[in-house]
């Protein structure tokens, strides 16, 4: 019991740092030159001479995500001069992660990525103060957020950065003091991208949702029917074949002999077909939904990440306004620009979105549109009118029965040309006015 | 089949360069010339994804700054050498990775010991002046191993690619189309002939192939328009419509298919311009026993353009996925693979020909070389670089540098600052280094000491701008000047982990020959968050 409590509660410092070994002569002497002395770019309110100060003393940083990203922020942060830092994640290290992820060795494959990650930083720049917690960011309520000055997101979820952005836009609504900067870096492979989101003033990470690339999806019926490509054998092992013939058994992608089972169903599968192509890697890559990760593009966008965080707190000089996108396939590209932040965006807009349907939609293809329309993708969106009636419930089972028969009525029996529709996610904290018009 | 460790360590950048490149970063010797912050930072994101060795040769004790900035240094190694000690922190990050130091100077070890130098694959040069460097490039560019050179000062990082040449043939494109619809080779033509539209059933109508649709609409157009494939604007609106009448129903997904690519069908197949270029070239025309393979490769698929291949590359072979059934799409696939196939063998054996008239035996280079250049072919690079002499001394680009500067926004500013401050060290022993610009209000304020440094870098600024003969100074150049007293020769940690990320991964690049490289100088401003490309 005490155990579990532990692993679910932030963990200080095991040892405050031996105050001796803080600072040695010359120590912060690089970053002093750009601390001590004004700039031509800085903000008028630099002060010189006083950025140490606020960096050692004065501000929180957390770190979300203590992955590939992550390692390398938590590293930056601590060269340059921060020290009061906490660092989230929920997993627990692979084996795959070691040819990025440099605060793990071998021997620390299954330990978690937070633990292992804050005590390594510790143990190599004196006088930090890395304190994490093992567990997801949803377990975190708006005081522990509003605590920090700073968020740093090193993730590889599309889900969990759509639901810290809300969470902080949320949290700033009407009342500046509460904004708490987000800084968001991404990869995949040789492309990245790094920004700076004020929460309520730029652009939000639901304002650009849009940019996300869309994961191929395969057929069902070209998977059971008409497979061609190695990927539509494996998705029939997986998606058809595994609750066939493994009824009941939950599919662990981690399990080497799970892989290895869909690995021989696909490709028995192929050989039926003259399909070729069907390997080992490959079977993994599409039931895990790999995405390529190297050093050194994790390198270039946590540091980008980490140059605009100490340029924030230090006022040394402007902050990216307020999106970088980065490719190195072809030569080093980067590609700087304001993304505009959107009036209808359903987590920092205040108009509704206008959606022309088709009159006869029912509600049940029109929640399909929702959840498929690039600018809004909601997993599992439940509706409501404007006059509070409720359209169509997802949860809880309550109300989900309840409004069920709704979903073969036309939505126009529901609602009215040109009305409302408040639409909301139970898996993220956002509320989205959709007015329809019926064409 | 069990997957090992070390695949399974490497997995998710096997998927990025998979097990050739791989074998190619395990071959690999990198020497760094400095300890600096931004050369572990380099070495860090080399050393994780597995090269076979690397040397750091730095002569320096490690003083409180270096152990400040640098994650491979801490306090207790204060005093010790920074290649030793640099090496050991770096070696912990992979047990596959070799790592060796000199711990003598790098300036002394170019000036007597050039030779040094020459056992490496790649040599990244952190921190060396500008006479010393010179020497380096030279003697490395002739010896065909790269060189990079890597500054970072203050928010501003740049650094160059030096090597003769680069070629490439995984330049890994986006997709590799190659689907011959305006020419198509017999096989395909009579596998297209065996579709009867009309006699169809509606489940296998609204499976055939896209490239049979094309193909089928697009041999009778030509039989009603003296074989000439549609060209402007209205026939081609109007070969669309033709397939749009062909269609039976909107659900027809392969006619959908069929007009969303029936572009293709319009545009001809040709030797691509950049891949002529590389036929035109002298290293293609004249093969000698040092030819490189790619080299005899290009001339192996130029001689086969010019017979068999009637002015076409060999066929890539590969079909991208479409709505058809399996055995359909399948037996579609075989047709292309097949053709490529026989292609493949038609250039091994101009390859051996072209082997043996320069002495060599046909293992010289393997099939799956061919193969892979084939499948290529249209997406081969060459990359010729221009020597660091030819930058510094016998050709700058002084029109180019001259036109970018004029623009407040352009990044070359940064350029000149650079090779500024380079000037400036070789006089005076040391970097600009004072606060040198003031607001009312400041706890300090210019004094003649802090407007001296900046009208001393000034000097060294228009001293490079005239040899330049560049007289139209810009007014922001000032604003930089100050910028880089104020950086006064600083690393900070982000910036030298930035520069690590982009100098390794032009390293990888090189090292793998796949993924296209820079060429041949890029600087990131950490002021702005944006980077240039130039050709210097």
């Amino acid at each position: 019991m005490m155990a579990a409590t532990l692993m679910q509660t932030d963990v200080p410092t095991p040892e405050d740092s031996d105050s001796s070994k803080k600072v040695w002569p010359g120590r912060w002497s690089h970053i002093n030159k750009i601390l001590d002395r004004r700039g031509p770019f800085c903000d008028k309110s630099f002060s010189p001479g006083h950025g140490e100060d606020i960096l050692l003393n004065q501000c929180r940083v957390l770190v979300i995500g203590a992955g590939g990203l992550g390692c390398e922020i938590l590293k930056n942060l601590a060269l340059s001069g921060f020290k009061d830092i906490e660092v989230i994640d929920m997993d627990t290290i692979d084996v795959s992660n070691l040819n990025r992820q440099f605060l793990f060795r071998p021997a620390d494959v299954g330990s978690p990525k937070a633990k292992v990650a804050a005590e390594f930083i510790m143990k190599r720049v004196a006088g930090v103060k890395v304190s994490y917690y093992h567990g997801k960011i949803q377990d975190k309520d708006d005081d522990y957020y509003l605590g920090f000055h700073l968020i740093i997101c090193g993730l590889d979820s599309v889900e969990a950065r759509r639901w810290i952005n809300a969470t902080l836009v949320n949290i700033a609504q009407d009342d500046p003091e509460r904004i708490r900067v987000l800084i968001d870096g991404g990869t995949e492979g040789f492309k990245g991208q790094a920004r700076v989101i004020i929460p309520t003033v730029t652009s939000c990470y639901e304002c650009s949702l849009d940019m996300l690339n869309k994961q191929t999806a395969f057929p069902i019926c070209t998977i059971a029917n008409t497979p061609r490509l190695p990927e539509h054998c494996i998705e029939w092992a997986s998606v058809i074949q595994w609750p066939k013939e493994r009824e009941g058994e939950k599919m662990d992608t981690d399990d080497p002999t799970h892989i290895q089972w869909l690995y021989d169903v696909a490709l028995k599968r192929a050989m039926e077909f003259n399909i070729t192509g069907v390997t080992y890697s490959l079977t993994q890559g599409v039931v895990k939904n790999i995405i390529p990760a190297i050093a050194s593009t994790n390198a270039i966008i946590a540091a980008a990440c980490c140059n605009e965080a100490f340029k924030i707190v230090t006022t040394s000089q402007p902050y990216l306004n307020n999106y970088m996108m980065y490719i190195g396939n072809e030569g080093v590209y980067t590609y700087t620009f304001e993304h505009q932040k959107k009036d209808d965006c359903p987590v920092c807009g205040n108009q509704s979105a206008f959606l022309d349907v088709d009159k006869e939609i029912t509600v049940e293809d029109f929640i399909e549109l929702l959840k498929e329309k690039p600018t809004i993708q909601l997993k599992k969106p439940s509706l409501t009118t404007d006059t509070n009636e409720k359209i169509y419930w997802q949860s809880p089972p309550f109300f989900e029965q309840r409004t069920r028969p709704n979903l073969e009525k036309r939505l126009s029996e529901l609602v009215k040309d040109s009305g409302t529709i408040i639409v909301t996610d139970s898996t993220l904290p956002i509320s989205l006015n959709v007015t329809v018009s019926y064409v | 089949m069990n997957i090992d460790k070390k695949t399974q360590k490497y997995d998710r950048q096997l998927r990025l360069w998979q097990a050739s490149g791989q074998a190619a970063l395990e071959n690999s010797k990198v020497c760094l010339i400095n300890g600096t912050a931004t050369g572990c930072e380099i070495l860090k994101d080399l050393v994780l994804p597995g090269i076979g060795s690397f040397t750091v040769v730095d002569k320096k004790e490690v003083d409180g700054a270096d152990a400040g900035i640098s994650f491979f240094l801490d306090e207790d190694r204060i005093g010790t050498n920074r290649a030793q000690a640099v090496t050991e922190l770096l070696q912990e990050l992979n047990e596959d990775v070799r790592g060796f130091y000199l711990a003598e100077d790098p300036i002394s070890l170019i000036e007597n010991r050039l030779d040094y130098f020459l056992q490496f694959t790649i040599v990244i040069a952190t921190d060396i002046p500008e006479k010393p460097l010179l020497k380096l490039s030279e003697a490395l560019w002739n010896a065909n191993i790269p060189l990079f050179i890597v500054r970072t000062i203050g928010f501003i990082g740049y650094f160059r690619i030096v090597q003769p040449e680069h070629t490439v043939v995984e330049t890994h494109p986006d997709s590799i189309m190659d689907l011959r619809l305006d020419v198509p080779f017999p096989a395909l033509e009579q596998y297209a002939k065996t579709f009867d539209f009309d006699s169809m059933d509606n489940m296998d109508h609204g499976h055939i192939p896209y490239v049979v649709i094309l193909l089928k609409y697009l041999d009778q157009w030509k039989k009603d328009h003296d074989g000439k494939l549609p060209c402007t604007s209205a026939e081609k609106k109007q070969f669309k419509q033709i397939i749009e009448s062909g269609r039976r129903n909107v659900d027809e997904e392969n006619f959908a298919e069929a007009l969303a690519n029936a572009w293709r069908a319009f545009t001809a197949t040709k030797v691509p311009h950049q891949v002529q270029e590389i036929f035109n070239d002298p290293a293609c025309e004249t093969l000698t026993a040092n030819s490189s393979s790619f080299w005899i490769l290009a001339r192996a698929i130029r001689d086969f353009v010019a017979n068999e291949g009637q002015g076409l590359l060999p066929l890539a072979g590969s079909v991208p996925d479409m709505k058809a059934d399996t055995s359909t799409y399948v037996s579609l696939q075989t047709i292309y693979r097949q053709k490529a196939k026989a292609e493949i063998a038609i250039v091994r054996s101009h390859v051996n020909k072209i082997l043996n008239s320069i002495g060599r035996t046909s293992d010289f280079i393997h099939d799956d070389e061919i193969d892979s250049f084939c499948k290529h072919a249209a997406f081969i690079q060459v990359i010729r670089y221009r020597s660091l002499k030819e930058e510094y001394i016998s050709d700058p680009k002084k029109a180019d540098i001259d036109r970018w500067l004029q623009d407040p926004q352009d990044n070359i500013v940064h350029y000149v600052l650079i090779r500024a401050i380079d000037k400036f060290y070789e006089a005076n022993n040391r970097y600009p280094d004072a606060a040198t610009f003031f607001i009312e209000g400041d706890p300090e304020e210019a004094t003649e000491e802090s407007k001296s440094e900046f009208e001393l870098l000034k000097t060294y600024v228009n001293i490079l701008l005239s040899e330049w003969q560049i007289t139209n100074i810009p007014d922001h150049l000032d604003d930089y000047i100050h910028e880089i007293c104020r950086a006064g020769g600083s690393e900070l940690p982000n910036m030298a982990s930035l520069l690590g990320g982009l100098v390794s991964q032009e390293v990888i690049k090189l090292i793998t020959r796949q993924y296209i490289p820079l060429n041949n100088t890029s600087i990131f401003d950490g002021i702005k968050s944006a980077s240039s490309t130039y050709i210097l």
